[in-house]
């Protein structure tokens, strides 16, 4: 006997948590999930679902590990001649991958090695090089004109 | 090796932000030294600057998603809430500029002639080139949901089509009103009418600029594989994006085009 979501996590099979003896709910094939109403103070019955997300929160998205596809469900023409036609280049992604999670303790941002150190070391030439020119563009900027 | 027992995402250290800021403060003074000392090249710095922070950062956020994982199915709630929330804020400041529009509209002061359009102004046309434009950005809101489809069916070359009809698009827009804004009778410098006119529509073209650009990146990372069926928050993003630049081009047509004219 299932839930109504199809598993049976909640069937136990000695019997349900409130009495052994039978009772109409398991013979039916249905467990009851009592909850609390702490408004009225009272017990009530609910649903299975509900003993999942007490709080009514359903997950945004689904926690369930994605399956990867990266190209037709169907087996691929690449697939089947050994890296045969591919439409606008090879699936390069899991080189990158491997490139990416060395365990080389640099920062994403240098990751790549000498390309971004040297995009790094421009931009911060730029920066440094830029708040310079602009303090003393600022400064001058503030000096009084000559009055004639 | 390290390992992490929660799903979200610690980032590593990174000198964008610092960039960025700094970008921001040679824009600002490059803007002030330009009106009163003629000179650009405290400008042309700043905008250097933001072009390589906004290339570098966005990088490194393909890095850690695509190619290290990082982007957790709570990490990438975490954008969703964050780009929901950045459009919003673009609502927000398409909004001002509707308000600006309507409080001079509703009523036209005697400066104006009582009347709007005021006298003097010759409005374009609201059923040839902008109606044209309204068809095109609609078209380009149903090419972008083909290629989502296509996306999440593992419908490769179709997806990528669909991405490119919809920057064609989008670039088709862009030169259709510039062409306009060439051919127009009145400037922004023409009162009240000019200065919503333009201000509202050229904010409008600098975002469907952005939002084609957003569109464009995506049509890279869609040819290098970088999306799968089940995972392509960019995607979404840069959809919500272009969406959103769609509605506001209605709002634009019915209030300033069609109702203002």
């Amino acid at each position: 006997m299932t839930s109504a979501s199809g598993d049976r996590t909640w069937m136990d099979p000695r019997g349900c948590l409130f009495c052994r003896s039978s009772c109409p709910e398991r013979d039916e094939g249905r467990i009851m999930f009592y909850k609390f109403n702490g408004f009225t103070q009272r017990l009530s019955g609910g649903a299975g679902p509900a003993a999942y997300c007490p709080q009514g929160l359903k997950p945004l998205v689904s926690t369930e590990p994605p399956t990867m596809i990266f190209d037709t469900p169907t087996k691929s023409v690449s697939e089947l001649e050994g890296g045969g036609v591919h439409f606008l280049g090879r699936n390069k992604v899991p080189d990158f991958q491997q490139i990416f999670q060395k365990p080389d303790g640099l920062p994403v941002h240098l990751k790549r090695g000498v390309p971004d150190r040297l995009l790094y070391r421009t931009t911060m030439a730029l920066t440094i090089g830029g708040v310079i020119y602009c303090l003393v563009a600022l400064f001058l900027a503030a000096q009084p004109k000559k009055q004639n | 090796m390290a390992h992490q027992a929660h799903a979200y995402h610690m980032v590593d250290p990174s000198p964008w932000p610092l960039t960025g800021a700094t970008a921001a403060l040679l824009m600002t003074s490059g803007l002030a030294i330009w009106f009163h000392f003629h000179s650009l090249l405290l400008l042309y710095l700043g905008l250097t600057l933001l072009l390589l922070t906004m290339i570098q950062w966005w990088r490194d956020i393909i890095r850690e998603g695509t190619f290290q994982g990082h982007h957790t199915p709570p990490v990438q709630k975490g954008l969703r809430y964050g780009m929901i929330l950045f459009i919003t804020s673009e609502v927000f400041f398409f909004l001002g500029f509707f308000w600006a529009f309507y409080h001079s509209s509703l009523a036209p002061t005697p400066e104006l002639g009582g009347c709007w359009p005021p006298t003097g102004i010759n409005p374009l046309d609201p059923f040839k080139v902008p109606l044209l434009n309204t068809a095109v950005l609609l078209a380009s809101g149903v090419t972008v949901t083909w290629a989502h489809h296509s996306l999440m069916e593992g419908n490769r070359k179709e997806a990528i089509q669909a991405l490119t009809l919809t920057i064609i698009l989008g670039v088709y827009f862009t030169s259709l009103q510039a062409m306009e804004y060439y051919e127009a009778p009145f400037t922004i410098a023409d009162g009240v009418y000019g200065a919503t006119f333009y201000v509202a529509t050229g904010f409008h073209g600098l975002h469907v600029i952005i939002g084609s650009t957003f569109l464009a990146v995506c049509l890279m990372r869609q040819i290098q594989y970088h999306f799968t069926s089940e995972h392509h928050f960019g995607f979404e993003a840069a959809a919500w994006y272009w969406h959103f630049v769609d509605v506001v081009w209605l709002f634009l047509y019915v209030s300033i085009y069609w109702w203002g004219s």
